[in-house]
């Protein structure tokens, strides 16, 4: 049957002009505010010298300030192997203290409202002596003393209160801290000065003594450790195995809306999957006190909602990874500065020396690193909302970092100098290069997979672009995707010829070192051994002189180097966009992120 | 009808068994979480570490075994470990399910309010104008990715709050974390305020296959010789329609409605993670990626007692809203 146009006309007419009305709800605009785009707080965060004072304002009292975290906090021991997550870090650095605090240039900053120094005063054996703050108080009275290291240390050293044993399914008779780097070299921790003095005396040297009682893993209250267990009061040294588990699952389990604390805020309420409410605690004894009325950390587990979150003010602070469209969405809200950082997290293609043939010819990887052109790389990927991105030099430091210094780029190494690769294949006597390579035997080298976690677009163009830069060399790549969650398996099962992921360096690189690069290290998936890297590492650990320690890294590192295992790309980029009505918020790219200093955001005066 | 109903739900437990069984073979296969657990993190984790994870999440028990422990496990209310710590996996599907059902439930009763007034609507004002617009918005709504018009929506929310000056429409979770002044009202307000755009989204899906159904089923019941009868002994035109009409038109409509509870709960999913409900769908994003196996296993096995029950209630309903349809 034919319909009559009239009719037919008018209901396509109302159709599209309806359609119309929401493509322009769409559209975003309607704000009143100039102030488009604006990054005036947080723009200078980049300027050498500003990253720790940037967007710093005097505050006036009130507000409600809601920060993003991506995470749900499942347990609330940070310094649980299953609790050590940054959104566990951030939530709890508000409420809980640490000695040393990561900076957002990179150093670390003794933390003065709980210290009065922290100072190595003999390198042999070395003793670091902390005097705490005589102010410094649980918010239920009780002061801050050496009691409160003892139990830090005798908890995470792994001796005192061991893993649960095999026939514990539970995971609950034990202590799994994430890492007993440094505390399982302190010979002894001694009290003096009625607790307020803390002399510690390492049985080995340790380079990363600023990262003990803190550095993103703040302290517990032992006095609440001690009393949950039924341990003697203020007696933290003769807690038995038994009771320091059972405390190590009380912090784990309980939110610290249920025990003493000791910041500028304490947390009033914790909504499980939902958000964190902090108010300003009356008992806090630091000099600044907290000025917001109300400060909230809210759930947002993803990140492509943060935007319109921020967009309908009910968020005021997001945190998340960087992608264009979510840059130009930011950069479209009035009222907000933002800021793209350089940060800890580096991405990176790994080979894997397992391979027989990778494993074998030193030249076949230096020739496959030097003809992997990474400024190309960034210009695709990230240099698309990052101008300011930069090829990475160093498998340890970053730039910005007191040891820092460009290994790589002297080799040749991500050059994309296909002459230069060539000529490494060459004089090995490889045959078929630039058509179909073979080894010297005359073997076939490849097809080699490129292998990268499905859905992230930046890793797919890093594989897609080595693709085509081995193919000039006559190598053949394909490209493998992998599973959201398969990163371990492959990882660990060796799964990969080559791989693209990220590693995040630590203010303390060291320990790190010695986990990814010596031989058998748990982060080593690639199988790299060499024994002079081994011993430069090894020395480095051990170094109490902060600049000799780098100075080791950086040679082991300039082994590795040569060795052609892991070329660094660059430093992932990190993105912190905040309201401008607030201030004294930063990006902060360490592993305690931009909340390391929630104790002096507020309102602009 | 009370032996049918027995019989039916004897039949659907060895329907469970075999359909979780076989997704539990698919789950612990498609991926390892003990190398995810010793690999993702930094620093690494120790080998005790390694090797107390894998104990905790029975990795290293045999496949019958597990299933075995898992599904005894599930009659005493225990789901299983979590490969997240502290996490207890009963509790947590539950509290999930009750914000779900919120946003199902929500929708559904929208959609079926607008599926009947705009199909019978439709159906009574066939070819005109509204037929038509109505129509090319069923299609329109059908064709359109859920998480398009979410985007559009949050949008168009955030829109009317600038406009309005106000707050009202929120975009992300299920209530706001504080209210400035803490009354039932305003709490009220806030919850509702919440659940406009999620549930719009989710409920236009439904609404635009319902509204088809309701207007096909209307049309051929128009036609049929009973309701011609009816107004030829010269009844009220509305009166034939919502006393004879209306009731015989409906009998498909529940039974489709109660039939696409998967379906919206699959909506659900995409849902609740634009608008950031910590409900189900959440939890099956979040168990996917983690290699959490019985979290997943939780998951699907509400799932499908959910889909298996509404499936019941949609055979059941047939009987109870038309006669000539009766179960021995």
């Amino acid at each position: 049957m034919r319909v009559p146009s009239s009719a037919l006309t008018r209901a396509l007419t109302l159709a599209a002009g309806l359609v119309l009305v929401l493509t322009a709800c769409s559209s975003g605009g309607g704000g009143g505010d100039s102030n488009k785009g604006s990054s005036a707080g947080l723009t200078s965060c980049n300027t050498v010298g500003k990253a720790n004072t940037c967007n710093s304002a005097t505050t006036k009292s009130g507000g409600t300030y809601t920060y993003v975290l991506e995470k749900n906090i499942q347990q609330w021991n940070v310094q649980d192997v299953n609790g050590n997550t940054f959104e566990n870090a951030e939530a709890l650095e508000v409420v809980l203290p640490q000695v040393f605090v990561p900076q957002p240039d990179f150093t670390v900053a003794l933390n003065t409202d709980l210290m009065t120094s922290a100072t190595q005063t003999s390198t042999s054996p070395q003793t670091i002596v902390y005097k705490i703050n005589p102010k410094a108080s649980w918010n239920d009275g009780t002061p801050i003393t050496a009691d409160d290291f003892v139990y830090y240390w005798r908890t995470n050293n792994g001796k005192d209160c061991p893993p649960p044993p095999a026939s514990d399914s539970t995971q609950t008779k034990g202590c799994l801290p994430s890492s007993t780097a440094g505390y399982d070299r302190v010979k002894s921790l001694t009290a003096s000065d009625g607790g307020k003095t803390v002399t510690m005396v390492m049985s080995k040297p340790y380079s990363d003594w600023k990262s003990l009682f803190g550095g993103g893993y703040p302290m517990y209250p032992a006095h609440v450790a001690e009393k949950f267990s039924g341990a003697k009061a203020g007696d933290a040294a003769h807690m038995t195995a038994t009771q320091m588990a059972q405390a190590w699952q009380y912090f784990l389990k309980t939110p610290p809306t249920k025990y003493a604390t000791a910041g500028a805020y304490k947390m009033q309420d914790w909504t499980d999957n939902d958000h964190a409410t902090y108010v300003p605690d009356p008992k806090w004894y630091g000099a600044k006190k907290a000025t917001l009325q109300r400060l909230i950390f809210k759930v947002i587990s993803d990140a492509t909602q943060e935007p319109t979150a921020l967009k309908n003010n009910e968020v005021q602070g997001i945190y998340p990874q960087p992608e264009v469209d979510l840059v130009n969405q930011v950069k479209d809200i009035p009222g907000i500065t933002y800021t793209i950082g350089n940060g800890l997290t580096w991405e990176h293609f790994d080979l894997n020396l397992h391979n027989p043939v990778l494993g074998k010819y030193l030249a076949l990887r230096q020739a496959m690193f030097t003809a992997i052109n990474i400024k190309d790389i960034l210009a695709k990927t990230v240099g698309q909302f990052d101008p300011s991105v930069k090829p990475l030099g160093n498998h340890n430091f970053v730039p910005g970092q007191a040891g820092y210094k460009d290994v790589v780029t002297g080799t040749g190494q991500g050059s994309g100098d296909l002459t230069k690769a060539k000529k490494h294949l060459t004089d090995a006597k490889f045959t078929g290069v630039g058509s179909a390579l073979k080894t010297p035997d005359g073997k076939a080298v490849g097809p080699f997979n490129c292998r990268y976690t499905t859905g992230n677009q930046i890793r797919q163009s890093e594989c897609q672009i080595l693709q085509s830069n081995l193919a000039s060399l006559g190598i053949k790549v394909t490209i493998k995707p992998i599973g959201a969650a398969d990163l371990g398996t492959v990882l660990a099962g060796h799964q990969y010829d080559i791989i693209v992921f990220a590693w995040v360096a630590a203010p303390f690189p060291s320990s790190g070192a010695q986990q990814n690069w010596f031989t058998s290290g748990g982060g080593n998936y690639g199988g790299y051994s060499n024994k002079k890297a081994d011993a430069l590492i090894s020395q480095a650990v051990g170094e109490t002189d902060a600049t000799k320690s780098a100075a080791l890294l950086n040679q082991a590192d300039q082994l590795m180097v040569n060795d052609a295992y892991v070329l660094p790309l660059y430093q992932k980029p990190t993105f912190f966009a905040t309201q401008t009505r607030f201030v004294n918020m930063r990006n902060n790219s360490t592993i305690v992120g931009p909340a390391y200093n929630t104790g002096t955001w507020g309102l602009k005066k | 009808m009370l032996a049918y109903t027995v019989r039916r739900i004897l039949v659907s437990i060895p329907v469970l068994i075999i359909s979780t069984f076989i997704v539990f073979l698919v789950v612990i296969n498609s991926g390892d979480p003990v190398a995810n657990f010793a690999t993702s993190r930094q620093p690494v984790p120790s080998k005790a570490a390694v090797t107390a994870f894998a104990r905790h999440i029975h990795a290293n028990e045999p496949v019958m075994e597990r299933y075995w422990n898992w599904i005894t496990g599930v009659l005493h209310g225990d789901f299983g470990p979590s490969v997240q710590a502290n996490l207890n996996i009963g509790h947590d599907l539950f509290t999930r399910f009750k914000v779900t059902i919120t946003l199902v439930a929500a929708a559904m009763i929208l959609a079926l309010i607008m599926a009947v007034v705009f199909g019978v609507f439709s159906a009574i004002r066939q070819y005109s104008a509204a037929d038509y617009t109505i129509t090319f918005f069923g299609f329109l709504f059908l064709a359109m990715p859920v998480f398009w018009f979410a985007v559009l929506l949050k949008q168009a929310g955030i829109w009317f709050n600038q406009k309005t000056g106000s707050q009202f429409l929120g975009t992300i979770g299920e209530k706001s974390p504080y209210l400035e002044v803490d009354t039932t009202w305003n709490e009220f307000t806030d919850h509702v305020g919440h659940l406009i755009l999620p549930t719009i989204t989710l409920a236009l899906v439904s609404f635009a296959s319902w509204t088809r159904y309701t207007r096909a089923s209307m049309l051929e019941v128009l036609n049929s010789d009973y309701v011609r009868l009816a107004r030829a002994k010269g009844l009220r035109r509305g009166k034939v329609m919502t006393r004879h009409a209306l009731r015989t038109a409906l009998i498909p409509l529940a039974t489709v409605t109660a039939l696409d509870i998967a379906i919206i709960l699959g909506g659900a999913v995409i849902t609740e993670t634009i608008f950031q409900w910590h409900g189900m769908g959440e939890m099956l994003v979040q168990a996917a990626t983690t290699l959490d196996v019985y979290r997943t296993m939780a998951w699907l096995l509400l799932s499908a007692v959910v889909v298996i029950g509404f499936n019941l209630i949609a055979d059941l309903l047939y009987a109870v809203l038309d006669p000539r349809i009766r179960y021995d």
